[in-house]
């Protein structure tokens, strides 16, 4: 496999001269900073709340993968459209959602975004364009195929972002949508967030040629690869893909080279991958790490004020358990309702 | 210990009974068989007697409440015992003797959940077999254990052989148990037409059909409940459907009396009943009925029955209401025989011991009210029956007996016919009246 | 009224709804020129165009989430899927995602999607292009299963579909496409979970669906000669189920017969018998409670085979007077 070519110090390097390049202010990049931080707290927060036995269903937590999230919205309009997958809890956020909302979803609560009928898989938020996360793997692929020919149909210039993870790739709809969507030229930006196993497996085993990008050229979409946990450079090639589509010349394809500290899912003891890899990407690739670094050097936050920003962070997800944990659930009364309308 | 005082069982199948009236209040000295309360079932108001002698305590049910049977409505206080000496007041009280009760139905009967706290721990269980003995109100001193304490698998055999007992074997489809639980048909009784003898529903809509079937054999016992709810449903079922009209004629029961005189004197010598009037009006009614086959008729609707057998119905009152014995073949039957019959038919429907076939078949009814006094009444016709007799009292009174204006102080009974109009017409009504005239005036005739 | 046949009637529909509604489209395989396998959609492209009449490749299941995703923003898709025996290929789109989205998403959004899909045997297009899987669409709570049987509630139900906010399942039958019948031209609905009495009658209550449900009328023709009167009910729609209508019929008749072409294992009569023996209508029952389903093997192609693996005519007359007549 062609290894993520991750070089620590690539970003301290050219970070400033990149930044300037692509015009990010000193409050965008905070803003980006701020976003991995709360990501990164709500994620370790769900995971101690299902240790403190609060959370009935299980979850897919996606520590270590802040910068995809980030770093993609950062690249899209506010109305531009998203399908995600079911690792999808830093998409929400940093796609603007309510945390509150999600954590009340999160545990289940009337309050939260599906009323306790999703949980943590299947949080959506149609107000803000997030048509939500599914929990069948590539289920949401051919989906982006309809919304992107609805905004065409509609002759709009929102586009569709479709995020799904190594493992989607080898189901047979991804063929079936990457073609017409190819076919159509549809506004769908593909998003696959390689964290390099699907489930137990590594993708290597389940791949036959990496990376994963190039099928695109099969179905002649235009494709990159980008180092996930490099805010900056997911930004920027997020950026290029989304003027591409966003242009009507159909779709794009990026996958983005990325980790997940967690298992799989809870009942995961992550016998599958040496405690060492976990370690090495924790201690020399994180995200949020390299990026505050960079941030520090530059001068653009000092280290009081990323203490900051980070305690920050946290209050917001504390204030969410606390409104999560205070709403009621939903009546049983009401067990019946949302099946049709 | 205080004696707990129960809702006592009547009936059967009685299970519940409502208070009237408490005739003595808590701390009242109660002997043993003094009314204490009165209580109405579906039937009747009873005296409730006093269990035991002591003193009423905590009266558990006030008056107009509806109590099932066997629970605790109160407590006696023996001599010395305080009210200290009570249960806890929200423990289950324990009834002396739960008496569970088996119906032939094979309806599961919840058994009430009777065990106190030191009665459940006397009892070894495993909470498993507790818990089930309690939703399935099982009492788990019935149930056996196969080891050393009763576990599930024993409450379960419990409960399976329970089931085994009452199942119902015919082979009949729901429409047809429908129609036979709500006319109170015994589907043993039932031919099946369908398949390998299924009984189906129009075999059981044609015994609900008003065609009297004698000799039907249809089950041990006449099914007592709601005895007042099927008079009251016949009642106006047949005031409502068949157009009434009543004859009444004046009998001199003079030479009737002498020949029951003349037939009791022999009868006390052979150490048998007297006869009574109604033995006597039953005979000459049979003799008159077989004159006028159109009294003992049925109305089918588009047909008129005309009934080949004279099955005299008599209006009886028992304990439990209205019960009307018939006296099968009454025609083909003497004085003697008729009166020895409906001795034992009376006595039986006293002792609620009337089987079913007692009182089915009937067609005609005779209902005497003259022991009370009654001079003259109208009577219902008991449908699918076609007519009715009322016999009122026998009244001395004076009356012309011969052409020369003479006066004489006669006994006179008083007849009142009540027939169908759709069958009967008046002057069919009027030579049957005719007849019973005949009869009685001249009874030697039908008699020796 | 003008008479039509069931596939003019479907036609006219989409036709009229596409002409009213800019946000209805077609999708499907080869719907454009050729029309469809059974021409269907012919003439529609000439009249809507390629955006609206949008052919794809072959991909199922991706016809349905395009109609899928498509609805969530607005669009009134109807997609064909050319033999009903090729929604299995979609079923995660259909019954994972459309059927549960609204309930998923806790009521914030819904799928208002149509999927075609013609279904059923006699064309001797074998067992793979001849099923009848209505049963198995039924058990999916969010979906809406619609099984018209004349021209006139296909029209009518086809525009109730279009206009229902859920995702519905309209399942056709390939042998009734030429069944004629009066269709009014104008614009009529047939709400969907209605059922139909085709038929009244005193002796026997037989439900049957499309094709299931004109071979059940000639039946009944016969019988009546011969003094037997059935009644005939068309659910019309199976999810939801009127049961209610069937309950009624056999507490008035007391024999419940259900005829279908589904294979009879696990088919939706057995749906309609638990609920009717476990309703009020129990005690009115007074004969075994039967079904009569297609045989349960794989449709075969040999014309005779083909024939005898569903009921016909034959097979449910003796079904009827074996129930009415007391040998069962």
């Amino acid at each position: 496999m062609a290894k993520p070519k991750v070089k620590e110090n690539i970003i301290q390097d050219d970070f400033n001269e990149r930044v300037r390049r692509l015009g990010l202010s000193d409050e965008t990049l905070i803003g980006l900073y701020r976003t991995m931080c709360t990501v990164r707290h709500f994620e370790y927060t769900a995971d101690r709340l299902y240790a403190e036995g609060k959370v009935h269903g299980t979850m897919h937590l996606s520590a270590g993968q802040e910068a995809v999230a980030a770093g993609t919205r950062l690249a899209l309009q506010t109305d531009d459209y998203l399908i995600n997958h079911h690792r999808g809890h830093g998409h929400f956020i940093a796609k603007g959602a309510d945390v509150n909302m999600m954590m009340a979803e999160f545990l289940g609560k009337d309050t939260g975004y599906n009323h306790g009928r999703g949980g943590s898989m299947h949080i959506a938020d149609f107000q803000s364009n997030n048509l939500g996360a599914n929990g069948i793997v590539g289920g949401g692929i051919p989906q982006a195929v309809g919304v992107g020919l609805a905004l065409q149909m509609q002759r709009r210039k929102e586009i569709c972002v479709c995020i799904f993870g190594d493992g989607a790739s080898n189901e047979g709809v991804f063929h079936e949508a990457m073609n017409m969507a190819s076919l159509w030229k549809l506004p769908v930006l593909y998003i696959c967030e390689n964290n390099k196993y699907g489930m137990s497996m590594d993708v290597e085993r389940v791949v036959a040629k990496l990376p994963i990008a190039q099928r695109a050229e099969a179905y002649g979409i235009p494709w990159s690869t980008v180092d996930g946990n490099d805010v900056i450079a997911v930004y920027e090639t997020m950026k290029n893909a989304a003027e591409h589509v966003r242009a009507g010349s159909g779709p794009y394809f990026v996958e983005a080279m990325t980790y997940r500290y967690f298992g799989h899912s809870k009942s995961d003891r992550n016998l599958y991958r040496p405690k060492e890899e976990i370690e090495d990407w924790k201690q020399n690739r994180d995200p949020i790490m390299r990026f505050t670094k960079c941030l520090l050097r530059s001068e653009i936050l000092g280290e009081e004020q990323a203490r900051e920003v980070n305690a920050q962070a946290e209050q917001v997800i504390l204030k969410a358990v606390e409104y999560a944990e205070a709403s009621p659930d939903p009546d049983i009364s009401t067990l019946m309702e949302y099946v049709y309308a | 210990m205080p004696i707990p005082f129960i809702m006592p069982k009547f009936d059967m199948d009685q299970e519940k009974a409502t208070i009237i009236a408490w005739s003595k209040k808590e701390g009242d000295f109660i002997k043993f068989d003094e009314t204490v309360l009165t209580v109405e079932t579906e039937k009747v108001a009873i005296d409730v007697p006093a269990p035991a002698t002591g003193t009423l305590a905590r009266i558990l049910f006030k008056d107009g409440d509806m109590v099932p049977v066997t629970k605790v409505i109160a407590y006696i206080l023996k001599e010395g015992e305080t009210l200290a000496d009570l249960p806890p007041a929200n423990s289950t009280p324990l009834p002396p003797k739960p008496e569970p009760f088996d119906r032939a139905q094979g309806k599961a009967v919840p058994v009430p959940q009777t065990e106190t706290a030191a009665q459940a721990a006397s009892i070894i269980a495993t909470p498993v077999a507790m818990r089930m003995a309690k939703e399935e109100g099982v009492d788990l001193s019935k149930v056996t254990s196969s080891g050393e304490r009763i576990t599930r698998e024993d409450v379960e055999r419990f409960l399976a052989s329970k089931k085994s007992v009452g199942r119902v074997t015919v082979a009949a489809t729901p429409a047809a148990r429908r129609i036979a639980r709500e006319s109170g048909i015994a589907l043993e009784t039932v031919a099946g037409s369908g398949p390998r003898g299924r009984v189906q529903s129009a075999d059981v809509s044609e015994m609900t059909k008003p065609i009297p079937a004698p000799g039907i054999h249809e089950a041990e016992v006449i099914p007592l409940t709601g005895i007042r709810r099927t008079i009251a449903e016949r009642m106006q079922q047949s005031f409502q459907e068949s157009p009434h009209i009543a004859l009444t004629v004046d009998v001199d029961m003079t030479e009737a009396e002498n020949v029951r005189k003349r037939f009791n004197a022999q009868a006390e010598k052979l150490e048998q009943p007297r006869i009574t009037l109604t033995a006597l009006i039953i005979k000459v009614v049979a003799w008159a009925l077989v004159r006028n086959p159109y009294l003992n008729a049925s109305f089918n609707g588009d047909s008129i029955s005309l009934w080949k057998e004279v099955n005299i119905g008599v209006a009886t009152a028992a304990p439990q209401g209205l019960i009307v014995p018939v006296l099968k073949s009454a025609d083909k039957l003497g004085v003697s025989e008729i009166n020895l019959r409906l001795t034992e038919l009376t006595d039986r429907a006293r002792d609620n011991k009337l089987k079913l076939e007692d009182v089915h078949g009937g067609t005609f009814t005779i209902s005497n009210l003259g022991m009370f006094g009654i001079r003259q009444f109208r009577a219902v016709i008991n449908p699918p029956e076609s007519a009715i007799l009322a016999v009122g009292s026998i009244v001395r009174t004076p009356m012309v007996v011969d052409e020369n204006d003479r006066i004489e102080v006669r006994p006179v009974l008083s007849l009142t016919l009540s027939a169908d109009h759709r069958v009967i017409d008046g002057i069919v009504a009027a030579r049957f009246l005719s007849d019973l005239v005949t009869g009685l005036e001249s009874p030697s005739m039908l008699l020796y | 009224m003008p008479e039509m046949t069931y596939l003019e009637a479907i036609r006219q529909a989409l036709w009229q709804e596409m002409k009213r509604d800019e946000s209805v489209f077609l999708i499907g395989e080869d719907i454009g020129v050729y029309g469809g396998a059974f021409g269907l959609t012919h003439g529609m492209l000439d009249e809507f165009g390629p955006e609206r009449v949008r052919e794809t490749p072959i991909s199922e299941a991706t016809i349905v989430a395009t109609a899928v995703g498509a609805s969530l923003l607005g669009m009134r898709p109807v997609a064909e899927i050319m033999f009903m025996d090729f929604v299995l290929l979609a079923l995660d789109q259909i019954a994972n995602q459309a059927a549960k989205m609204r309930f998923m998403f806790g009521g914030r959004t819904s799928v208002p999607i149509v999927v075609r899909m013609p279904g059923g045997s006699g064309t001797g297009a074998a067992s793979q292009h001849s099923q009848s899987l209505e049963s198995i669409l039924m058990h999916f709570p969010g979906l809406k299963v619609v099984n018209p049987s004349t021209p006139y509630d296909a029209k009518g139900l086809m525009l109730a579909s279009i206009r229902d906010p859920n995702p519905v399942c309209f399942v056709e039958h390939k042998a009734l496409y030429k069944t004629k019948g009066d269709v009014p031209e104008d614009d009529y609905i047939i709400p969907i979970g209605v059922a139909e009495v085709k038929r009244a009658g005193r002796d026997l209550t037989v439900v049957a669906n499309n094709i299931m449900v004109m071979k059940t009328l000639n039946v009944a023709k016969r019988l009546a000669q011969d003094g037997i009167e059935i009644e005939v009910i068309d659910p019309r729609t199976l999810l939801p189920l009127d049961i209610e209508t069937i309950i009624n019929s056999v507490v008035k008749t007391g024999r419940l017969l259900v005829v279908h072409e589904a294979c009879q294992t696990g088919g939706w009569a057995g749906e309609v018998i638990a609920s009717v023996v476990g309703s009020p209508a129990f005690d009115y029952i007074d004969a075994p409670v039967r079904r009569l389903g297609g045989r349960d093997i794989p449709i075969p192609y040999n014309r005779g085979l083909e024939k005898f693996a569903v009921p016909q005519e034959a097979d449910i007359e003796n079904e009827i007077r074996a129930l009415v007549g007391g040998a069962l």
